[in-house]
């Protein structure tokens, strides 16, 4: 009887539930891919860090994995060894010592220089532009003796200041290259506007450049960042003394000296990776956010 | 308050010349609406007041002070940008703020201004919001209010109402008149759109490849146009031209445009009598030309043959495409007026308001 005004009736429940079930079965291969990327990615860095809690004597004899069977034993000590005897909380220190200066210092000038190079007027500009950006492709072991010489004479081998510098000079080509052509899609008419409105060159910078700029130089940050904590070759070449060296190097030496001791290994490898996570996790809201949404029409 | 004078300005960018020898006075408290079509230089122009730009040779003056070498912030100007340029991370209030502050007004003056211009604009109540959070007329407003909180002596607007919809464009042509009043400020306008000129102008100028046509009041430029460029110009929609030729008939001067003859009211004879036997350039507006069943009543009328090629009923009008022999021309007459494609009609042009124009210099010929 009222068969064709039901069926009319439950077709729209009906089609939902179809064209959402269409919806996931179009997506699963893309999703199964992603999450089957995502675990192999992270089996490396789960079993470091559950290797890394677990005592010597079962790093030795068994997999990571059977760390999940009862009994448990989990053990806090192969962190408190690499800490406080094989000198991984100075280098803790020592990495960021290096690191924060050795990141900050290079997108500082890089933001100027982009800004520089983006906006303002003055003569040979784009040619000493393409010389900056020329300078990426020189590799860094060329200039590893003649700076190392450079330094000597400096007396800024072994110090702090001198690692800074090394590695501000290393960053910027890229750093510069990647902020300028940043900063140069921002409208022209924002920046002429306040410019009408009384700014001065370096107001402009910091009122409008700055914070419109936070996702590109956040990336920056984040690569550069990465860049220095990870770096072994530059801190080896230019640090030289044991007292000041970074995680990378530490690491390097207990390799050498406790090549069998699993666990040592594991928890140093650990420190080394928190502060990345963390810098990571905590700058990566920027890579996604389009701030500049709304300066011009819509 | 101040009056702008361009003196023999000239500004080139490489090869090209984007506005050549401007000599124009802009008198204070005028609304100078400078229209041309896209790359006439009318931009490169207002460009040149802001600072923006510095000229290649000749003089600026706002006021009575030269600034050429003074800079955009101490022009004492402001400027709406076509785009409008919203600092994007800044709320309403703090865009309409960030110039005063930056001139170190004092907090409760620029709170004062921000509300003031805010009420005059009707936008108090988006004074938090973002710029992304508004929508294209708000952020018009919003522009404006920028420019306005700063009491320039010198306001610029830079096609500011391009980006709006056709509705609120009329809409906010007419604000922008009131405001102007309300101000008592010089407005300088750039435009392509010649009813934005003629409707909220009281000083036109009009430019043309760098150059300057003519200067006036709206209506001298639409009755007394000075050229082809500006008589084609102004004016919606545009004046027919003719070739035709200066003849001396019984009557008086005539001018033969092969199909059809016209005879020049005296009045309007000029300095046609130098060009008997040449060709010069006739022009003739649509609204000028009127069927013969319902002419306005008063007119000097000529009449003419011609073969209706398009109708358009416009409702209160008809706008006829009709041809003369292969000379096409558009006539606005009353809409009752019968006429369907195909058919010979009567129509008559209105000689009191011809135009003629030398065919070489292209310069009216009537006085």
């Amino acid at each position: 009887m009222n068969t064709a005004s039901e069926a009319a009736e439950a077709r729209p429940a009906y089609w939902r539930l179809l064209s959402g079930l269409r919806r996931f079965v179009q997506r699963l291969p893309l999703h199964v891919i992603i999450i089957v990327i995502a675990l192999l990615w992270l089996t490396p860095t789960v079993g470091l860090l559950v290797s890394s809690f677990r005592p010597s004597s079962e790093v030795a004899t068994t997999g990571w994995w059977t760390a999940f069977q009862t009994p448990f034993k989990f053990t806090l000590d192969n962190y408190s060894s690499v800490i406080s005897q094989n000198g991984m909380g100075r280098s803790f220190l020592n990495s960021l010592i290096i690191s924060v200066p050795g990141t900050i210092i290079p997108v500082i000038v890089a933001a100027f220089a982009g800004f520089a190079f983006a906006w303002m007027k003055f003569p040979g500009r784009n040619l000493l532009f393409i010389f900056v950006v020329a300078l990426i492709v020189v590799p860094i072991q060329a200039t590893l003796i003649p700076v190392l010489r450079f330094f000597t004479d400096t007396h800024l081998v072994g110090t702090f200041p001198g690692i800074w510098l090394a590695h501000t000079a290393y960053g910027l080509p890229f750093a510069i290259f990647l902020l300028t052509t940043f900063f140069a899609t921002l409208p022209k008419e924002l920046l002429e506007s306040a410019y009408l409105d009384g700014a001065s060159n370096f107001r402009v910078f910091y009122r409008l450049i700055l914070p419109l700029s936070v996702p590109a130089i956040a990336s920056l940050a984040i690569f550069q960042f990465l860049w220095v904590w990870n770096d072994l070759l530059v801190a080896l070449v230019y640090l030289q003394v044991p007292s000041k060296a970074p995680m990378t190097l530490t690491i390097n030496n207990l390799v050498s000296s406790f090549g069998t001791q699993w666990q040592l290994l594991t928890a140093a490898a650990f420190i080394s990776m928190i502060l990345p996570l963390i810098v990571f996790f905590a700058l990566q809201r920027y890579f996604v956010e389009g701030i500049t949404a709304g300066a011009l029409k819509g | 308050m101040a009056e702008v004078r361009f003196e023999h300005v000239t500004k080139r960018f490489g090869e090209t010349v984007a506005v050549s020898d401007l000599s124009l006075t802009v008198p204070d408290k005028e609304f100078l609406v400078l229209v041309g079509p896209s790359g006439c230089g009318k931009t490169t122009a207002l460009r040149l007041i802001s600072g923006l730009e510095e000229p290649t040779s000749g003089n600026i003056y706002i006021g009575e002070k030269l600034v050429n070498n003074v800079p955009p912030k101490d022009r004492d100007i402001a400027m709406v940008f076509q785009s409008y340029a919203l600092y994007p991370h800044m709320s309403v209030h703090d865009n309409m703020a960030f110039g005063l502050s930056l001139r170190k007004t004092p907090r409760r003056e620029i709170e004062r201004r921000v509300k003031e211009a805010a009420r005059i604009l009707g936008i108090e109540e988006l004074l938090k919001r973002k710029p992304r959070q508004l929508s294209g007329g708000q952020r018009q407003r919003v522009a404006l209010g920028r420019a306005i909180v700063r009491e320039p002596v010198v306001f610029l607007l830079d096609e500011p109402l391009s980006n709006l919809d056709a509705k609120l464009r009329v809409q906010t042509r007419a604000e922008l008149s009131k405001l102007h009043q309300r101000l008592g400020t010089t407005f300088i306008y750039v435009t392509h759109d010649q009813v934005e000129a003629m409707t909220m102008a009281t000083l036109i100028a009009v430019m043309n490849k760098g150059v300057l046509q003519q200067v006036g009041k709206p209506q001298d430029l639409y009755e007394k146009p000075g050229n082809v460029f500006v008589a084609g110009f102004i004016g919606s929609p545009a004046m027919n031209f003719f070739d035709v030729i200066v003849k001396n008939g019984d009557n008086g001067i005539y001018l033969d445009a092969g199909t059809f003859q016209m005879p020049v009211p005296k009045e309007k004879t000029g300095t046609l009598d130098k060009y008997l036997d040449k060709k010069i350039i006739f022009g003739i507006r649509p609204e000028d030309i009127h069927s013969k069943e319902y002419m306005a009543p008063g007119i000097i009328a000529s009449p003419i043959r011609a073969k209706v090629d398009v109708t358009e009923l416009m409702g209160n009008e008809f706008f006829l495409h009709m041809l003369s022999d292969d000379k096409a021309f558009l006539a606005r007459v009353d809409a009752r007026t019968p006429a369907r494609r195909g058919q010979e009609i009567e129509l008559v042009f209105n000689m009191a308001n011809m135009q003629a124009f030398d065919e070489e210099t292209e310069k009216t010929l009537l006085s």
